[in-house]
């Protein structure tokens, strides 16, 4: 039962180097399902029974359609029922040793691209066409644009999942950017209706995205072990929030900012990595975690009169580029951060599979090999450092701006290790299950773990157990968050989406010692 | 002038003298061994050439210039390689990002070409990856070409480092035991690597306790026992000494050798 439920939970296929898996697979199925069964919820949410407020295909479904609508509707939601539940089918056929054939796969592909069809066609002919000649009874008010959408989307996604399964498993990054790129991007439309807090939440999303993409290029890249991270997300809002402020009356935009953040985080990253440079594992660990801790107490302290103290600095100023007025919607800032996280990616990509990408995984294998094999550890580990710190420090401008008001506070320990949890859980080397544990750990930080309690209240109230109620979820966050952890590294202890090298490297375990400590000078 | 001087050159570990004033030198294209027991100071030696140990005095010099003190990256840029007696592979590269890993220092390629994969990174990037391709044909290691080092059979990781040691373009090349834990097969087939890079002009430092590939390749062989040079001489000078044969066998060995 446990190796059953083991090699369940180890979505990758048994044995063999290849870099193929079916994580991936797993995350864009049940995307899908879960795609399908907000976009078959959503008018509930948003305004329950409300006349006029919610459109799906439920409530296609519910008002009893007459006439050709009827088998539209029907195969609609048949179509939406089988590729709702067929991730969890999937796992059971797992769970049981056995696979569905590629028949099952090319039904599910016609099933999906159905499903698109006939959204396409209920939304046209609601919205555009503001008539409803096929659906009889049904009277629909303003249609929900939002359930539409990400029914159609879900409906895609199971689409690719089940009609290219074999490149999905394959190609597993481009598979996943190519899912997952159009929903970022259409993110502020599919949510139009739907309050700016999601855009806020994607944002939040977005920098920690980049603070974890940062910290991989030095945890995971270079193997340095770094937990003082957000003293150069200290450094990059800082330094923008001084200088698109009244504080000091400077008021530069935000381009250039993001720039100059990056630049300045990046040049106290060599200088902080320097004294670091003979240390390894615990040791270095143990200096970063210093680091960490000083960079805001001396903003505390208001070091030189810049930054302004324990109330940090505030009114921050938000570009306005002609119709893109970044105060007036955080879609901007969403669509900005977007791009340069896209941005932010594909270099990082570049860089992992270039010269100094090889150099860092050498270092990270064996600095003493890597020595007298010609790479300057010295320089290559300042690097690593001043490349994960520029890319924190560009996000603490974005932040700064954002939030328009920065404070010690924001860059406490608890933003490292959150940032350092997003890395390890995501699939520490891995730049695509970095992004994977951001979205996931900002999800579960910024979302689940605060409306705990409303939930519990609201469960409390429906299930008639007032017990529920009174179990205060909020003194317990940290408490669920470490669990969940544990949990987490129990199960798969490569993270969400192993490197490839990590998956083989946890059937052995071991640290190669300091190329200082084998010359004797540490 | 010699390629490698090695001048008294101490090495002490607190209360343990690992190498005792040491003198050897090399010459270009030739073939020399370090032999002697286990403990006598013969990998101590490689690394304190190749600067993973810093010296307690004496001089290295290669060229006649003085490498001691130098980093070992500066030491590799000057020529010198080397493999290790524990093979020391990037566990988790493959094969050609290992042996792309012995070009890092001489490629051109910047952070930013990186990056932005300009033209210069792609097109420098695809002749390396050929030349470590090539170079692990030559050595017959292209199945392996792409899986990680550490799935590779034991031999064959022997062979590997010796290509990622030549992929740093070395004027010398220090070998480790080269052929310990190989099989017959591997070690003749190890013997003509090492007579093919000798034909290519390549300088070779070898430790070995093979005792038949040792007399075969090389020029002249080195004795070590005790971190002190007892012995320089051909293989036929060496074989013959009574001093060597004392510290293989024990004390006493040498009469008996001499009354058999
Ligand atoms: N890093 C080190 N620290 C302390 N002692 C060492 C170190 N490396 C080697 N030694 C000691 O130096 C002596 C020579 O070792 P070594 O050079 O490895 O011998 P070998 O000739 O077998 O290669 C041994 O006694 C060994 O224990
Ligand atoms: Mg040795």
């Amino acid at each position: 039962m446990r190796k059953r439920l083991a090699a369940f939970i180890r979505t990758e296929p048994e044995g063999g180097p290849s870099s193929a898996g079916t994580s991936v697979f797993w995350i864009l199925a049940s995307s899908a399902s879960g795609l399908l069964i907000i976009g078959w919820l959503l008018p509930w949410f948003v305004g329950p029974y409300d006349a006029g407020v919610g459109y799906s295909a439920q409530d296609a479904l519910v008002s009893s359609p007459t006439g050709i609508g009827t088998i539209l509707i029907y195969i609609l939601a048949v179509a939406m029922v089988i590729l709702f539940v067929s991730p969890f089918a999937e796992a059971f056929m797992r769970f049981r040793g056995r696979t569905f054939g590629p028949r099952a796969d090319r039904i599910r592909l016609y099933l999906g691209i159905a499903g698109v069809v006939l959204t396409g066609v209920v939304w046209l002919l609601y919205r555009v066409l503001g008539e409803e000649p096929l659906f009889g009874s049904l009277q629909p008010g303003e249609i929900s644009d939002s359930a539409i959408w990400l029914t159609m989307y879900g409906f895609a996604l199971a689409a690719l999942v089940y009609g290219a399964r074999p490149w999905v498993i394959g190609r597993q990054t481009l598979a996943f950017g190519t899912a997952v790129l159009p929903f970022g991007i259409f993110l502020p439309l599919m949510f139009h209706q739907a309050p700016d807090f999601l855009l806020w939440a994607a944002g939040s999303l977005a920098i920690y995205m980049l603070l974890a993409l940062g910290l991989n290029v030095v945890v995971g890249f270079a193997g340095l072990l770094d937990l003082g991270y957000a003293a150069f997300f200290a450094i990059g809002a800082y330094a923008c929030a001084s200088f698109a402020s009244p504080i000091h009356n400077i008021h530069w935009p935000l381009w250039i900012l993001i720039f100059l953040g990056a630049a300045i985080a990046s040049l106290f990253g060599a200088i902080l990595g320097a004294p670091t440079l003979r240390l390894r594992g615990d040791y270095l660990a143990i200096v970063t975690l210093g680091f960490g801790e000083i960079v805001p107490d001396l903003a505390t302290n208001n070091v030189f009169n810049l930054t302004g103290g324990p109330n940090g600095i505030s009114g921050i100023d938000q570009p306005h580029w002609g119709f893109m007025d970044f105060s007036e919607s955080p879609r901007w800032y969403y669509w900005s951060l977007l791009l340069v996280s896209i941005a932010v990616i594909v270099l990082l990509y570049n860089i992992e599979r270039s010269r100094v990408g090889r150099a860092w995984v050498a270092l990270r294998e064996d600095e003493v090999a890597a020595a007298a094999t010609g790479i300057n550890t010295t320089t290559t580990k300042l690097l690593a450092f001043a490349i994960g710190a520029s890319v924190s420090g560009l996000a603490g401008a974005f932040y700064g701006s954002l939030v328009t008001v920065v404070t010690p506070d924001d860059f406490s320990f608890s933003v490292s290790i959150a940032v350092l949890s997003i890395v390890v859980l995501g699939g520490i080397g891995n730049i695509a299950g970095v992004i994977l544990g951001a979205v996931i750990l900002t999800f579960v930080i910024f979302w689940a773990l605060p409306n705990m309690d409303a939930w519990s209240t609201t469960l409390s109230s429906t299930v008639h157990i007032p017990a529920l109620a009174n179990i205060n979820f909020s003194s317990y966050t940290y408490i669920i968050y470490g669990l969940a952890l544990i949990l987490m590294m129990l199960l798969r202890p490569g993270g969400l989406l192993p490197s490839r090298a990590r998956r083989i490297e946890l059937e052995s375990a071991g640290e190669s010692e300091s190329l200082a400590a084998v010359q004797g000078i540490a | 002038m010699a390629l490698l001087e090695l001048d008294s050159v101490t090495k002490r570990f607190g209360g343990l003298l690992a190498v005792s004033n040491v003198s050897f030198s090399l010459d270009r294209g030739e073939i020399l061994s370090m032999i002697g027991p286990n403990g006598a100071g013969k990998t101590t030696a490689f690394n304190c050439v190749t600067g993973l140990f810093p010296i307690t005095s004496g001089q290295i010099r290669l060229d006649g210039v003085s490498i001691s003190g130098l980093p070992p990256h500066r030491i590799t840029k000057l020529g010198i390689a080397r493999t290790f007696q524990n093979i020391r592979l990037f566990a988790f590269m493959t094969a050609v990002d290992n042996v792309m890993v012995g070009a890092h220092w001489w490629m051109k390629e910047r952070v930013w070409d990186g990056a932005f994969q300009t033209k210069r990174a792609r097109s420098e990037e695809r002749s390396v990856q050929q030349r470590a391709l090539s170079l692990l044909d030559q050595l017959g290691l292209s199945r392996y070409a792409g899986s990680y080092a550490r799935e590779m059979p034991y031999g064959l990781q022997r062979k590997l480092e010796i290509a990622r040691a030549l992929a740093t373009q070395p004027r010398l090349l220090l070998l480790d035991e080269p052929a310990a834990g190989l099989n017959s097969h591997e070690k003749v087939e190890l013997m003509q690597l090492i007579a093919r890079l000798r034909d290519e002009g390549l300088t070779i430092l070898l430790i070995e306790h093979d005792m038949r590939l040792v007399m075969e390749v090389s020029h002249r062989i080195v004795v070590l026992d005790h971190g002190e040079k007892i012995a320089e001489g051909s293989p036929a000078e060496v074989r013959t000494n009574p001093r060597v044969i004392e510290a293989y066998l024990g004390t006493g060995a040498s009469e008996a050798t001499r009354s058999a």
